[in-house]
């Protein structure tokens, strides 16, 4: 337990984000490092080569697939996105998977990061760090363990559901953002919310109207994790998920993987489909993330 | 929309529309099935069937299972899974109805010998036939006719048109060894016919003994001729996968393929003029013990506790049907497992068609072992070490940890 | 630590005034949770482990067999294999993973041109979908590998890495921390957020060469993240899965079979649910303990710093 402890002491530091300081950015001889940009450049092609790969494979007939892999397309087979979007049942396979990762994220911002609340400002209670202790060891249990039990109690409880999804996603990130979500408040100055509370404030106004602004940065993080993971799920919406109209992105999308046949120029083509909505969900965030680090310099 | 309909056709009568949920794990099947919903419907006004397409069927009916959902009508691969799930009592009893009596006796055999519900009056019809598949060896007749070699029909043979083939720098095999169970097609030809007979329930009656019967005792020669046969593959061939290898083989880059008839549309994606024709395997030197392994490949089942049995019953025969098992066979370069049924014209079955009409078929080998035994990853060690002994014991001992699992397991029951 | 983490414990400090009673509504936070989180998740939990004692395939009957699951894995020389290989590779990634992620991310935070490009390219791999991955990689080490290899004259590497027995593991290992150094590099970039430009210039190094600067400020300002990441990342490597289907399936042989995947084909597709149950079980208290004794070994040398 004394070793738990420790570990605790010292992870929690780890998101402390010195929300009073300015950013390094505005220091020193602000010029480019050229030489720093021109590595991460060369390093970004690690990701554009297979990137580049995937793209011209998703304009390709079958029967270009072959060769290097590199090579131009031949002819350009625009079809592959029409097809998949067709056959995945696109609008609905898209609406569904939006739906669960919006309701996801939403419902991991607010209820996450007020659980962590409660828990971060009270630390020093026994019953507050069993529960932190009881919610971080399931950061360890791999799904196997959980997944028929899962199945079976979703679907007597009537959440083999796109709602229960939700409720799933939401559930089951509380472990990891707990840890991030306590780390950070704990580095937030309580006497922000001392002084709110002269003000007469509730805690649970404290909570909305001070502490929750000032998570932004953290929240952006947690949303792009629980977003991305929620989005590209396959295992859980497979296995919870009862009626066939719920399907999401991940399972329509399993359509191009026949037992015998893949057709993987289509099922490229409309995973690139599915993917641009994440990109500008992350230059987004990614924004926000830095914003929000200035936003709590300020006070 | 749905959920209210369903709840109407669940408690009101006839006159209703009736919902059945339609469970179909084939991703490369969906249209037929479609346009073949359709016109049951038209016909069936009162019947309105949901295809359910699944990604990892496996998986997918297993966890229905556990929420007590299993559709209305499935259809599955009729493999050893299956065959568990049919044990288990999941699927209803469809022996006595019309369409059982349709099915050609060889490919119910084969459903059959894989297991079934029986619960005191003896074993039941859990699946029917709908396409059958096969596994041979497909072949380039233009390579063929070029290089002067008919198509053999004696083990002798073949080892002498493979030779022929490497002589003329022709590649004999296309093989796809980084895929491990493309292994598996040849293995289940060469062991099916050379195993003694009743070999899978002797072993399975031993326990983990394996006295009598073993596969060390049993396989050594199909594990040694598996591993003749891929000494005249291509060089690379553990580093190419089946999806070049259908790419290859298409583009006339070998004489022959270790592959079924199931392979066929993918060859013809990558090259829709490919040159394709098939023949059995000769597994002996005797042409005519030869024979053609063949699966079930889609096979129909109605749940058993359907609400909607009539129904249900009612869409299963329609697809039973002569006309649509034929237009279903001939889009996916299947068989029909009908009785005098219409032969698939396709000519690149055409040396599979004649043994399969005759009953001239056993069932692949590999569903009767277990699927918790990694068997086409050792099938890959074997093609790729040559060692036969090795992988043979390696069989027999992970055969043997299971059973004697299972048999704990059995001790707990009683 | 220096700086951050002595102001972080400071600040961290309970409010000593209100110590004797916690109001209401903090109660009224956590509760719901905890009584939702027990449902979905610790209930799982149990009702998985109550499983490995038992004989249950999945579906249909069941009776209790006691310990006789554990003792078979033990006699289950494949089990062993699924250890060792999970092991090694979890180990090799998650430092592979680690120095990588925290370079890129130290690039990134540097005074560079098209700083939101590059760290919207970086995030890429951690969104692609594992099909597209698993078929690039297997197509660059199929193809594309082998010909470079060979135009550079080095016939040794000129075969398809992942159809190699031995070296399999190092083609899953090179996919694996081309898609993992992401979400490390997002975790490392927030954490070097954090660090104030002014701590340099404070601790009148900032002449010294960057290579000095990292070792004696940065890296010890990040330490706690790079604790993080390093339990992170080695847990869920040791959960591997995913990748390997798409590159191996296991093999050649058995030889890149992890744990999750033995319990995965035996347990969920192989009928032997409560066998793999208590493999699932061991596995468990595996990860937890070294989870803690990796946690235990860092800051220790966070501390020494």
């Amino acid at each position: 337990m004394s070793a738990a402890l420790q570990g605790v002491e010292a992870l929690r530091t780890v998101t402390a984000p010195s929300p009073r300081r300015r950013r390094r950015r505005s220091s020193v001889n602000g010029g480019t490092n050229w030489w720093v940009t021109a590595l991460i450049a060369v390093c970004s092609l690690t990701v554009l080569i297979p990137l580049y790969f995937t793209i011209i494979t998703a304009l390709k007939t079958p029967d270009q697939l072959g060769g290097t892999g590199f090579e131009w397309p031949t002819s350009v087979r625009w079809e592959n996105f029409s097809d998949a979007y067709q056959l995945t049942n696109f609008p609905r396979a898209l609406m569904n998977t939006a739906l669960i990762t919006v309701g996801a994220v939403v419902l991991t911002l607010l209820t996450n990061s007020l659980v962590a609340y409660a828990i971060a400002r009270n630390m020093h209670k026994k019953f507050f760090r069993g529960l932190y202790f009881y919610f971080l060891a399931a950061i360890f249990v791999p799904f196997p363990i959980i997944m028929l039990p899962v199945v079976k109690e979703t679907a007597l409880l009537g959440l083999d559901t796109p709602v229960g999804l939700i409720l799933l996603y939401t559930v089951y990130g509380l472990s990891f953002n707990i840890f991030i979500f306590v780390a950070y408040i704990q580095s937030i100055p309580i006497e922000l919310e001392e002084a709110a509370r002269m003000d007469g404030a509730s805690t649970w106004g404290v909570f909305w109207k001070v502490v929750f602004p000032l998570l932004a940065p953290m929240n952006a993080t947690v949303g792009i994790l629980t977003c991305v993971w929620a989005w590209n799920d396959f295992l859980l919406p497979l296995v919870v998920l009862s009626d066939p109209s719920a399907q999401t992105l991940p399972l329509a999308q399993f359509i191009f993987q026949g037992q015998f046949n893949t057709n993987y120029t289509v099922a490229f083509a409309s995973y690139l489909m599915a993917l641009a909505p994440l990109l500008i969900v992350y230059v987004i965030a990614q924004k926000w993330v830095v914003s929000g680090v200035m936003r709590g310099s300020v006070k | 929309m749905i959920a209210s309909s369903t709840l109407v056709a669940c408690s009101s009568a006839d006159d209703q529309v009736v919902n059945l949920d339609f469970f179909q794990f084939k991703p490369e099947a969906v249209k037929e099935f479609a346009s073949l919903i359709d016109d049951f419907e038209a016909k069936n006004p009162d019947i309105h069937v949901v295809q359910n397409v699944v990604p990892d069927p496996d998986t997918a009916i297993r966890t229905l299972l556990v929420k007590n959902k299993v559709p209305d009508v499935l259809t599955l691969n009729v493999s050893g899974n299956f065959a568990e799930l049919a044990r288990a009592c999941v699927f209803a009893n469809l022996s006595d109805e019309a369409p059982a009596s349709s099915v050609n006796p060889a490919v119910q055999k084969i459903v059959q010998t894989l297991g079934s519900c029986d619960q005191g009056s003896g074993p039941e019809v859990n699946a029917l036939p709908f396409a059958s598949n096969a596994s041979g060896i497909l072949y380039n007749p233009q390579i063929f006719a070029e290089n002067g070699v008919e198509v053999p029909t004696t083990w002798d043979e073949l080892l002498a048109a493979a030779q022929t083939f490497k002589d003329n720098g022709v590649n004999p095999f296309y093989c796809t060894m980084k895929d491990a169970w493309t292994a598996a097609p040849a293995f289940v030809n060469l062991g099916g016919t050379l195993m003694p007979d009743g070999f899978f329930d002797k072993l399975r009656g031993e326990g983990s003994d394996l006295d009598t019967v073993s596969f060390s005792k049993d396989f050594s020669d199909a594990a040694q001729k598996e591993v003749k046969l891929y000494s005249f593959c291509q060089d690379d061939f553990a580093s190419r996968d089946y999806a070049s290898g259908n790419k290859a083989f298409g583009a006339g880059d070998s004489a022959m393929y270790l592959q079924g008839s199931y392979a066929i549309p993918a060859i013809r994606a990558t090259n829709p003029d490919a040159q394709i024709a098939s023949f059995p395997y000769p597994v002996t030197n005797d042409p005519d013990s030869r024979v053609v392994v063949s699966g079930v490949d889609v096979g129909l089942s109605i749940g058993r506790d359907t609400p909607h049995r009539k129904e249900a019953q009612r869409f299963v025969d329609y697809l039973m049907s002569p006309e649509v098992v034929q237009s279903y066979s001939e889009a996916q370069s299947t068989f029909s497992p009908l009785k005098n049924a219409v032969p698939n014209a396709d000519p690149a079955l055409a040396g599979l068609e004649p043994y399969f009409t005759d009953g001239r078929i056993i069932g692949f080998i590999d569903h009767q072992i277990p699927a918790s035994i990694p068997l086409v990853n050792m099938l890959q060690s074997l093609v790729l070490t040559g060692d036969s002994e090795a992988f043979l014991s390696d069989l027999d001992s992970e055969w043997s940890k299971v059973a004697a699992r299972t048999a704990t397991a059995r001790k707990g029951k009683s | 630590m220096t700086a951050p983490a002595a102001s972080a414990t400071r600040r961290a400090a309970p409010p000593r005034r209100r110590s004797g009673r916690t109001p209401r509504a903090f109660f009224w936070m956590v509760v719901p949770a905890v009584v939702i989180f027990f449902g979905l998740h610790t209930i799982p939990v149990l009702t998985g482990m109550f499983f490995s004692l038992t004989n249950y395939a999945g579906y249909g009957t069941w009776d209790l067999v006691g310990l006789s699951n554990y003792v078979n894995l033990f006699l289950d020389d494949r089990v062993l294999n699924s250890y060792g290989f999970t092991f090694g590779f979890a180990i090799v990634s998650t430092v592979l993973v680690n120095v990588i992620a925290l370079a890129i991310a130290l690039g990134l935070n540097a005074r560079i041109k098209f700083k939101t490009a590059f760290r919207g390219v970086f995030f890429i791999p951690y969104v692609l979908a594992i099909l597209i991955i698993g078929y690039v990689f297997n197509y660059l080490f199929a193809n594309s590998f082998p010909a470079i290899f060979e135009s550079l004259g080095i016939t040794g590497l000129s075969g398809n890495i992942l159809a190699d027995p031995n070296f399999a593991w190092i083609g899953i290992v090179i996919t694996t921390v081309w898609q993992a150094a992401a979400f490390n590099v997002i975790l490392y970039l927030a954490g070097l957020q954090t660090i104030p430009g002014e701590i340099y210039e404070a601790a009148g190094i900032d002449g010294a060469s960057a290579w000095r600067r990292f070792w004696s400020l940065t890296f010890p300002l990040i330490g706690a993240y790079f604790t993080i990441n390093m339990v992170l990342s080695f847990k869920s490597f040791l959960q591997v899965f995913d990748q390997i289907v798409a590159l191996t399936n296991g093999g050649p042989g058995t030889s890149t079979e992890s744990i999750a995947m033995v319990i995965y084909r035996g347990g969920f597709q192989g009928g032997e649910y409560g066998y793999q149950m208590a493999n699932a079980v061991v596995y468990l208290f595996v990860i937890i303990l070294v989870s803690f004794i990796q946690l235990r070994f860092l800051q220790r040398r966070e501390a020494s710093y």
